[in-house]
């Protein structure tokens, strides 16, 4: 709304840029990294994309809650306030106790939905505090949480055979995630980068950046164009400036 | 076992498991072997592949008394994760498409539509339907292979996915081919229907379209 109104007010051009695609862009000029499979995994999405005929297709993604949604969640059920992400990252460093919980992939996709509700129900739990403790859910959810989300990196790389892996999203902070893709990035001789913190996270250059490659190869948008469309999928979009 | 020297003949390297070919009790066999990753706690690393190896060799059995040619389980270890089955020789139907003449290309299809279709009756859902998983053998049959992704379910939706993978790989490396070969598939696997199932499998059918025009597909099969 605001950059309609500036553009309008200033004569300037107006350009539509889809969010996902902008934290791709940004990682690439950031990490100076040409053609990478991308691990997205934020409070709103978890998407595994690279690449391909033209677009930037999925390969795999949640198909119900976004990684950083789950952990924000569990966080707020245990007391911990807003951003429950870096804490439950604190939390788990301190234990060592593994309590099962369920681990659900399917082919490329993933599903966090019944590991956040057995996750809670320990929590809600009367061995709560007397067998195991916050630390050991912390832990047990992101080494879950994390293998499933390497799990499907992995199989999109060896599919994709990208040489390189970036990852991004608010939930890219977070240094066990990244030991364990860099992990299997080096396994698949990819390089392996990791989007700087205050450009991983949703931000307005991300934005500015990824509108300048789109103005460059393809113009303005008029008004009706940059109708904001919350459900438009990455793969939907050209991009017109890496073809 | 000894993997030791099997391991010297290694026959195919995927994500997540390894093929390996050698001699079990003087049978040609396949040891599909699923790899260990470093990367996640021990714990989880066995769960996972125990509960994938037991799923795999189970439904492998289970399959192969419907009739249905797949290769015969010989031992299971799932401790190592390991699964001992007929090494199946044969082409993958992905490399004889452009080269086999229309009738048999259609009678393979045909074959494939048949089994899909036996195994969805009984609640099966192979989960990788590509036509690198269907294998010709030099006697000319049919046989499906990898179930590493296989599940249970009764669902219209989850057969549809199913099916919708097949059309997809069809479309994507086998354009030329697609119409004759999806269209076989589609006539054997309506024939393993009776008449008191043949509305379901008309809706699991109708579904696969409804599944193309969702968002996540349907640009893709527009460029094609």
């Amino acid at each position: 709304m605001v950059a309609r109104l500036l553009s309008q007010l200033l004569e300037i051009p107006l350009v539509g840029v889809n969010h996902c695609i902008a934290h791709i862009e940004i990682g690439r000029q950031m990490c100076k990294i040409d053609d990478p499979l991308t691990l997205y995994v934020s409070g709103g999405n978890t998407i595994v994309s690279a690449f391909e005929s033209e677009r930037y297709q999925i390969f795999g993604e949640t198909l119900d809650l976004a990684i950083g949604n789950m952990i924000d969640s569990f966080a707020r059920e245990a007391d911990i306030p807003h951003p429950g992400g870096p804490k439950i990252e604190k939390l788990a460093r301190d234990s060592s106790k593994y309590l099962e919980l369920p681990y659900t992939v399917k082919g490329m996709d993933l599903s966090f939905s019944g590991l956040y509700t057995a996750a809670k129900r320990l929590l809600k739990s009367k061995k709560f505090g007397i067998e195991y403790n916050l630390n050991d859910i912390a832990y047990s959810l992101q080494e879950t949480a994390f293998a499933m989300l390497t799990e499907v990196t992995e199989r999109a790389l060896a599919h994709t055979g990208k040489k390189e892996v970036l990852l991004t999203g608010g939930v890219a902070a977070n240094k066990k995630l990244q030991e364990m893709i860099n992990y299997i990035s080096d396994e698949h001789n990819a390089r392996f980068e990791v989007v700087p913190l205050r450009y991983a996270g949703d931000n307005g250059v991300m934005i500015a950046w990824t509108a300048i490659l789109k103005y460059l190869s393809k113009g303005e948008d008029t008004i009706e164009d940059t109708i904001i469309k919350p459900k438009e999928r990455m793969d939907n979009i050209e991009v017109p400036w890496r073809n | 076992m000894n993997l030791e020297i099997e391991k010297k003949k290694i026959f195919k390297k995927g994500a997540e498991a390894s093929l390996y070919y050698g001699k079990w009790f003087n049978k040609d066999v396949i040891f599909k072997y699923r790899i260990s990753k470093k990367y996640r706690l021990d714990i989880i690393d066995k769960k996972i592949r125990n509960s994938r190896t037991l799923n795999e060799a189970r439904a492998l059995i289970k399959i192969k008394n419907y009739g249905i040619n797949v290769p015969c389980v010989y031992e299971i270890d799932p401790e190592e994760s390991i699964i001992t089955m007929d090494y199946i020789p044969g082409e993958k139907l992905k490399d004889l498409i452009s080269i086999l003449d229309i009738q048999k290309l259609e009678d393979y299809f045909k074959k494939v539509g048949i089994f899909i279709g036996i195994l969805h009756q009984n609640g099966h859902i192979h989960g990788d339907i590509t036509t690198s998983n269907i294998l010709i053998t030099p006697n000319k049959e049919v046989f499906l292979i990898d179930f590493g992704l296989h599940d249970y379910s009764d669902n219209i939706e989850d057969k549809s996915v199913d099916i919708h993978l097949l059309k997809r790989v069809l479309i994507s490396s086998h354009g030329d081919y697609y119409k004759i070969c999806f269209k076989a598939f589609l006539e054997g696997y309506r024939d393993c229907y009776n008449e008191s199932s043949i509305e379901e499998c008309e809706s699991i059918i109708l579904n696969v379209d409804v599944i193309e025009t969702r968002g996540r597909y349907i640009k893709k099969e527009e460029r094609l």
